[in-house]
């Protein structure tokens, strides 16, 4: 079963939209020197069909894209609640904010738009340094997967 | 009289020992001085009418010892003494201007050493504004009688000692009681266009061409901001300009800008010729001001989409009988805009504070798909200013503070520009943290108790309105006179303060949520009742949330040193609390819009303090928020950086100067409206942005 703890309003993780980013706890990834230390635990509120029909409620079309960050302890649920959001809510975008290197082939990765992987290193950094490992990816319009990471490094 | 051992006060509070001996000697000095004989038995008559008790001050002695003179018959002498005692004060009051004065000199900036009204529009502190400041005492006591002795006519005398009682007590807050003309005003600038000049006391004709009109503007708008308190907003400038520029050039003139336009060594094109005229413009009119206290004007301009423009000016004609150009003034406009973004870069340039205006329709969309665009972009490109979004061209801003309505748009040759002719002549806040506590620990209705605050409010407005007038049938306010402001357009505003700490003393949560929406408009709904109620054909009444740039810290401290609940060193001047990290952008954008602005009829700009800039797509996103949630005056905040060392200015808040890697930076922020260095503002206000809270764009995942 899949818990947040916390949401926030976010512009940098998402290019061009406005995301309700959502952090789910129970990490299983635990990379060392990790910023959340507080999501490893499997702590907080229940994440289901109706809290995203809270969150939907709350921020109606003031956002335009809805962010799972992390969930990679069920990923299939990750993957229920993202269809979810686009045959209820076409409107939204869906985004997923994973720690794993790769996407398993039990996920159905068109029922996302924009899919982020890769753990944080350390010494590789995060999404900002051209250095990094992690890489964003967007769906285009003939659903193919464009690697976006390179909007990180622009001044 | 019964001599005890009793103690005085004396005038510094201090106490000390009665001595009689020293009474006695100030009277028989009073006898020599008029050569007048006395004798040991007139000293003690006039003695014994004294009624001595510990404790008292030397003031009362003396006015004891002024009444005993006279009822004794010896007028001469009283009036002796009394000479004697103004003398005396005059002394103390100069000994207390010098002390000020060498205080001043000591102070860290212009702003903290300001006694009264701080100002952070005074970069620097010098001769100048010393000067400035000396007066200002005097001017807040002879605007207290002035505003007294007209409210004993209108209203009778209780009524005047209230308004003394609750402005010493703090209840409410009389600002720019150090100047003595009207607030502020967006004018305009059509009596100028015909007539030069020569009806507000200069001496220039009216302008011809380019040249004239770009030299002419400058003087013209510092001739008008001498004369006003506050703001001078020239909605029309880019309008003339573009008119100026479509006679010289010809009305095509932007679609060959890249073509000589100078005959000069230096064949400057036509858009560097454009651009020159900005620069001439901009610089001049962000310098000190000599009449000004060495404060640089408050200069504001607007722009619009073209539904926008077409309903303010859609009936204008300049005096050539042609109607203004929209294609020709959009470009104008964002070339206006892309140069000032530029330019920024470069140096710290307050002025002028820009304002968007645009129309949306039904679905929060902007009817001018190609203004709503090009906001998004400017903002992205990281260009600091305000927006206004609105279903109809209601209102215009006459500074960066308060929007007004415009209530005709219709030209007229006679009176100039329609609704561009707007602004607030006096604003008088309320402290409401301290009147809502007051209510509520004496077991009054707290909605009572302000009513009667309110209406207080109201009538003193009402008397300052008449000495305006007063001074208007004098001719002593020419702009009212010459057209460049309708003095039946302007507003009297009701200010106010300590709105979010009230609630908070409520035991409200300051989020939206439905208790805190309903305490909010149970307030302003009262004053908007009032203003209603007071208003009549000459008189209109507005509601602004003051940005409190020094008030708020002084309503947190004397509050606090009077017991009162005070969660923090300045009182906000948003809906909701600056330093809570909790509340989402999209939260800030709910606790500004419709529901809680409904009845904040002067509006309040919100201030969305970010610490990243955005991109364009997300900005335009924003807007369409902003309009959804009916937020209709707000300006993104992104503190810019400034290095000390070598003066880079860069449009990101950075830590480190990019350029020479300096950490020695200070950021140009806006704290109240006014885009300025955070070490210009006051020592308090500096602590105050210290902890407010920059939304970090990013999440913490």
């Amino acid at each position: 079963m899949l818990k947040y703890v916390n949401t926030g309003i976010v512009f940098q993780e998402i290019p061009d939209e406005v995301t309700l980013a959502i952090n789910i706890s129970n990490c299983p990834c635990r990379c060392p020197g990790c910023h959340s230390h507080y999501l490893w635990e499997d702590i907080g509120l229940p994440l289901d069909t109706d809290a995203i029909d809270d969150f939907v409620r709350k921020y109606g079309t003031d956002i335009t894209c809805i962010a799972f960050m992390g969930g990679d302890g069920d990923p299939k649920g990750v993957n229920q609640l993202a269809l979810y959001i686009h045959e209820t809510y076409p409107e939204f975008k869906v985004a997923w904010y994973s720690g794993r290197i790769r996407i398993t082939s039990a996920i159905c990765k068109t029922d996302f738009d924009y899919i982020k992987i890769g753990p944080y290193i350390k010494h590789l950094g995060p999404l900002k340094q051209p250095t990094t490992n992690q890489r964003l990816y967007r769906q285009t319009e003939n659903g193919e997967w464009e690697d976006i990471t390179s909007r990180f490094w622009k001044k | 009289m019964e001599i005890k051992n009793f103690t005085i006060t004396k005038r510094d509070g201090s106490k000390d020992q009665f001595s009689l001996d020293k009474i006695m000697n100030a009277i028989l000095k009073a006898f020599d001085s008029v050569e007048q004989p006395t004798d040991l038995g007139a000293i003690s008559k006039i003695l014994s009418r004294l009624d001595i008790h510990n404790d008292i001050t030397v003031e009362d002695i003396q006015n004891q010892v002024e009444e005993a003179l006279m009822r004794e018959g010896y007028y001469k002498v009283a009036k002796s003494f009394m000479l004697y005692r103004q003398a005396h004060s005059e002394d103390r009051e100069t000994l207390a201007k010098l002390q000020f004065l060498s205080e001043y000199c000591d102070s860290v900036n212009a702003a903290t050493g300001s006694k009264y009204d701080a100002n952070a529009n005074v970069e620097h502190k010098n001769i100048a504004t010393l000067i400035g400041e000396l007066p200002k005492s005097n001017f807040i006591r002879l605007n207290r009688r002035l505003l007294t002795d007209r409210i004993k006519k209108m209203y009778g005398k209780e009524l005047a000692d209230e308004y003394i009682d609750k402005l010493t007590h703090h209840f409410i807050y009389k600002n720019d009681e150090t100047s003595l003309a009207n607030y502020c005003a967006s004018i305009t600038m059509y009596p100028w266009l015909i007539g030069g000049t020569i009806s507000i006391g200069g001496n220039s004709t009216a302008p011809t061409n380019l040249k004239s009109f770009c030299g002419g503007f400058v003087n013209m708008v510092f001739m008008v901001s001498s004369m006003l308190s506050g703001a001078c907003a020239t909605p029309e400038f880019l309008m003339y300009m573009n008119y100026f520029l479509g006679k010289e050039y010809g009305l095509d003139y932007y679609k060959r800008t890249s073509e000589q336009a100078d005959m000069s060594l230096k064949k400057r094109t036509l858009d560097k010729v454009i651009t020159d005229y900005f620069e001439q413009i901009v610089y001049t009119l962000n310098q000190p001001t000599g009449a000004r206290n060495y404060q640089a004007v408050f200069w504001n301009v607007a722009y619009y989409d073209r539904y926008y423009f077409e309903s303010i000016f859609g009936e204008f004609y300049f005096p050539d009988g042609s109607k203004p150009d929209w294609d020709g003034l959009s470009w104008l406009q964002k070339r206006f805009m892309k140069w000032f973004n530029q330019e920024r870069t470069k140096t710290l340039l307050t002025f002028p504070v820009e304002t968007m205006a645009l129309l949306v329709d039904e679905n929060g969309e902007c009817k001018d798909k190609e203004w709503g665009d090009f906001t998004a972009e400017m903002y992205a490109e990281g260009h600091s200013f305000f927006t206004y979004m609105s279903d109809n061209a209601d209102s215009l801003s006459s500074c960066c503070r308060l929007r007004n309505e415009i209530t005709d748009n219709g030209f007229s040759y006679t009176l100039g520009a329609g609704g561009v002719s707007t602004g607030s002549k006096s604003v008088l806040t309320i402290n409401l943290n301290r009147c809502i506590q007051y209510a509520v620990n004496h077991k009054i209705d707290y909605l009572e108790y302000l009513g009667g605050v309110i209406d207080l409010c109201h009538k003193v407005q009402m008397a300052y309105n008449e000495n305006l007038k007063e001074l208007q049938e004098h001719g002593m306010l020419p702009l009212f006179d010459a057209g460049y402001i309708n003095i039946n357009r302007q507003y009297l505003t009701i200010g106010i303060n300590g709105l979010v700490e009230a609630a908070e003393f409520m035991g409200l949560k300051i989020t939206p949520n439905d208790d805190y929406l309903h305490f909010v408009q149970g307030i302003l709904g009262l004053i908007e009742k009032y203003n209603k109620q007071y208003r009549t054909k000459e008189v209109m009444f507005n509601c602004e949330m003051i940005p409190a740039e020094n008030v708020g810290v002084k309503h947190a401290k004397w509050d606090r040193e009077d017991g009162y609940f005070v969660p923090r060193d300045c009182y906000n001047s948003y809906f909701y609390v600056v330093e809570d990290d909790s509340l989402t952008i999209i939260d800030k954008f709910k606790l500004h819009g419709a529901p809680y602005i409904e009845h904040l009829t002067g509006g309040s700009a919100l201030h969305m303090n970010l610490e990243e800039h955005l991109s364009k797509q997300q900005y335009a996103h924003l807007l369409k928020v902003a309009a959804q949630e009916g937020c209709n005056y707000f300006t993104f905040n992104i503190p810019n950086t400034v290095c000390n060392d070598c003066g880079h200015i860069d449009k990101r808040y950075l830590k480190e100067c990019p350029h020479c890697h300096s950490k020695n930076v200070d950021y140009m922020t806006r704290i109240i409206g006014y885009l300025k260095r955070v070490s210009n503002f006051s020592q308090p206000r500096q602590e105050e942005a210290a902890r407010r809270f920059y939304a970090h764009a990013k999440s913490e995942v």
